[in-house]
């Protein structure tokens, strides 16, 4: 089955939840085959990406909606996820690349899912701007804008993880 | 606590160390499940899905009667065009579907369809002509089983369709939602091929095919 591991990594980053990713994936999967008018060849990816993400999308809205921030409001999103991500770290996170494997894992968790998803697609995925682009129907621009913003908050988050626990 | 006022001895990346989620192998499967019963679904016999559908119509009042029956008949080949292209991007979703047979040995593949099907479909590798043959599977179209035989064209699946059916007609190209799909007619089987390669080169293979 093509792309099904890229299908559950990206849900499952945005969901935090490995049974809501795998409901959400089988849901985006039985939708990509209704609706395949959009599959091409070497396209497929970004495609089957895309309507993951949208059914992650409405899965959150409908279940977590308070995790679903517009992405106009920006700003004051930077605030919280700093602050959230001050929250207390256990005292073994610092400890070894396990340690480095929590933090950021910890720490990406709590970045809200708009600027998750670009990480996760970005970093973890190895996709171009442009696929990012597509699955995400931005333009490649606010893909950078975001991808940078994110990259920020990330580094923050980690920092402020470590301050504390030193 | 004194020992980790250094922190971690590497810089923390996400691409190193964030978790990769790999879809666990009950999620393939029940992909796969649900996969193979829509395709059940949509081999149902044809009257009893048109009668769903006009029945559907009648009791929301939207349509009469007579007007879905004859939105149905006009659509017969339309629901092949759509069961035809759903073949193809089910074979190719899910994995291991698209072959039951793997071989570019038209020697091999051939004879596997024997005792399975009511017919002798036609396997031909046309590797020098860039069309190789993949292998072959069953698969059940127009309410009957059917010879699906695969090839690669550069970068591209195809799938070809082969299934009896009287008289000759020439190959002709039809084009829907990004796949291309050639049907012919010769020697008491009907032929459509099927791929979202270009349609002239489908044509092509149409003619290699006739002229085997």
């Amino acid at each position: 089955m093509p792309h099904l591991d890229a299908a559950y990594n990206l849900a499952r980053w945005m969901t935090r939840n490995d049974h809501d990713a795998e409901d959400v994936v089988q849901e985006a999967f039985m939708r990509a085959l209704k609706y395949f008018d959009g599959m091409k060849g070497s396209e497929a990816r970004p495609w089957l990406l895309g309507i993951v993400r949208n059914t992650c999308y409405t899965w959150l809205e409908k279940n977590r909606p308070a995790e679903v921030v517009a992405m106009e409001d920006v700003d004051s999103v930077v605030i919280d996820a700093v602050s959230i991500a001050t929250g207390a770290p256990t005292p073994e996170v610092i400890l070894l690349q396990s340690a480095n494997r929590k933090l950021v894992n910890q720490a990406l968790e709590e970045l809200p899912v708009g600027f998750r998803e670009v990480i996760v697609m970005r970093e973890i995925e190895d996709m171009s701007y442009k696929e990012i682009a597509a699955v995400a129907g931005i333009p490649m621009g606010t893909v950078m804008s975001r991808l940078s913003r994110a990259r920020e908050l990330l580094k923050a988050a980690i920092e402020n993880r470590l301050k504390r626990a030193s | 606590m004194n020992q980790k006022t250094n922190g971690p001895d590497i810089e923390p990346s996400v691409a190193r160390d964030a978790t990769y989620y790999k879809a666990p192998e009950s999620l393939r499967r029940r992909i796969s499940e649900s996969i193979a019963a829509e395709g059940r679904e949509q081999a149902r016999p044809v009257m009893w899905r048109w009668g769903g559908m006009a029945a559907a119509f009648a009791m929301v009042g939207l349509v009469s009667w007579n007007a879905a029956v004859y939105t149905a008949r006009g659509d017969v080949e339309e629901r092949l065009v759509d069961e035809i292209a759903s073949a193809h991007v089910r074979s190719l979703m899910v994995e291991g579907r698209l072959n039951d047979v793997i071989s570019t040995d038209q020697h091999t593949v051939k004879p596997w369809f024997q005792g399975k099907l009511d017919f002798a479909p036609v396997v031909t590798d046309f590797a020098t002509a860039g069309f190789t043959l993949a292998g072959g599977r069953l698969d059940y179209l127009d309410g009957r089983a059917v010879a699906a035989v695969t090839y690669h064209h550069r970068l591209h699946n195809v799938n070809l369709f082969e299934w009896p059916a009287a008289g000759e007609s020439a190959p002709e190209l039809v084009t829907r939602k990004g796949y291309s799909f050639v049907r012919w007619k010769h020697g008491g089987l009907q032929y459509w091929v099927v791929s979202d390669a270009a349609g002239s080169e489908l044509l092509r293979f149409a003619q290699l095919l006739s002229a085997s």
